[in-house]
């Protein structure tokens, strides 16, 4: 039994075994195959992460770049996708550090999936209700769900936001524990 | 949901779940589970939890602009990049702070070299290894019988004076003292070395690893290859690139008596 559906664990594009000096435009290629299979995931990350769009878009191409140069200067290629996670979280909690700068209260961002108050039915009202739970997890619990959501192992997960294994393993508990109870409370869990 | 010590943590289903635990604790909690209802009721409830949270995770999908746009940027970028990258000297991709050290070391290491090269000579002073840039060793072509039917008579005994002065020159010796050094040869005749300056050297007769010493590794090595103990070609590459090795080997101590 597993947590994740199989769709989600992570598959990586065909790649050249690109080293040091090899044809840049070979390696270009490369990158340009890896953004396409992981903008979607990074994305969806960083906007479950609360990153508006716009700056998660540039965090995505900064990604991107500094993902060439790693490559360009011969550096490892294990586990990419980890690596390729880590550094846009690095990414956006600079972004997020500059944005607070700038303007201390940016008003959340997350994309509205709530239909319109005419709209209410109950499978709505029930998404509404786990939207609410999940928005009012801690930053960092919404960032682990999302992680694992987009299918990295638990240690890959402590990697990108640099805590431990056991934090790991609390966060995604208590999430999940949170988002059952909103269920429970809600008396649909029973006639789903 | 508030657990007795006899029921599983949310945790323990979790990593369960995700194939996360040990073996040992998966085993007891695999165990557990087969006869325990409420922790199978609670892993499914949890199971359902990541199943609601994938769709609403799926429902970004909803919010993201289509990459056509994005991509095209990356290439022009990655282009733009590349080009930059191709036009820069190597120098500039190091960061500021850093190129100032770079250049300092670069004179440094620069300095320390050509001191090293242009002392090389003089620091081989009264040692007992002979530069390998000036003597590297060199052979006649002979054969195992020209090297052990070589009579005493037509051993050569003395070098040439001329030839002398030339390899004192060339390890910037002057006024060299008599019975300080020996011109001898790297590789002995008797093992088929040349008479040429690319084959000699000033061996100091001072110190542990002076010119008699080596007398008589080139004695041992001539009578072990003379009795077929020691292939010649070998005891010739053994006694140009590091007769002390040598001697270390064929006397089996690492001092000379």
């Amino acid at each position: 039994m597993s947590a994740i559906p199989p769709e989600t664990a992570i598959s990586m594009p065909l790649l050249s075994r690109v080293a040091t000096g090899s044809r840049p435009s070979r390696l270009e290629e490369d990158v340009v195959a890896l953004f396409d299979r992981f903008r979607g995931p990074l994305l969806r990350y960083l906007l479950a992460c609360r990153v508006p769009i716009p700056e998660a878009e540039e965090i995505v191409q900064e990604t991107f770049l500094v993902l060439f140069q790693h490559l360009r200067a011969g550096k490892s290629r294990a586990n990419l996708p980890g690596w390729i996670f880590r550094v846009a979280h690095n990414l956006a909690l600079k972004q997020m550090a500059r944005a607070q700068r700038i303007a201390p209260s940016l008003p959340e961002t997350h994309p509205d999936l709530a239909p319109g108050p005419e709209e209410l039915a109950s499978d709505q009202q029930r998404q509404q209700r786990l939207l609410a739970v999940l928005h009012a997890l801690p930053e960092q619990d919404q960032c682990c769900l999302a992680l694992r959501a987009e299918g990295l192992r638990y240690r890959e997960i402590a990697e990108v936001l640099g805590v431990s294994l056991g934090t790991v393993a609390n966060s995604l508990a208590r999430s999940l524990a949170r988002l059952n109870r909103a269920d429970e409370f809600g008396g649909i869990h029973a006639a789903r | 949901m508030p657990q007795g010590d006899l029921h599983l943590s949310d945790q323990d289903l979790i990593l369960a779940s995700d194939g996360e635990l040990a073996p040992p604790r998966a085993a007891d909690v695999r165990e557990h589970l087969g006869s325990c209802w409420l922790c199978r009721t609670r892993q499914r409830d949890l199971e359902a939890a990541v199943s609601d949270y994938m769709h609403l995770h799926r429902d970004l999908d909803a919010a993201l602009p289509p990459a056509a746009a994005p991509r095209a940027f990356l290439r022009a970028r990655l282009g733009a990049y590349k080009s930059e990258a191709e036009r820069a000297p190597v120098w500039h991709s190091f960061p500021a702070p850093w190129r100032w050290s770079l250049a300092a070391g670069f004179i440094v290491v620069f300095l320390a070299g050509l001191a090293l090269y242009v002392r090389r000579p003089l620091e081989r002073l009264g040692t007992p290894v002979p530069s390998s840039r000036l003597t590297p060793g060199e052979t006649r072509i002979v054969t195992l019988d020209d090297v052990c039917r070589l009579p005493e008579s037509t051993r050569p005994q003395t070098i040439p004076a001329t030839l002398q002065q030339e390899v004192f020159s060339e390890y910037g010796i002057r006024n060299a003292g008599p019975g300080t050094y020996e011109v001898d040869y790297l590789i002995t005749p008797e093992l088929g070395g040349a008479d040429s300056i690319r084959n000699l050297w000033a061996e100091p007769y001072s110190g542990v690893w002076n010119a008699r010493v080596k007398d008589r590794l080139e004695d041992r090595l001539h009578n072990l290859v003379c009795s077929g103990k020691v292939d010649l070609a070998t005891a010739q590459r053994e006694i140009a690139t590091d007769w002390i090795s040598a001697y270390k080997k064929y006397f089996g101590t690492n001092r000379p008596d």
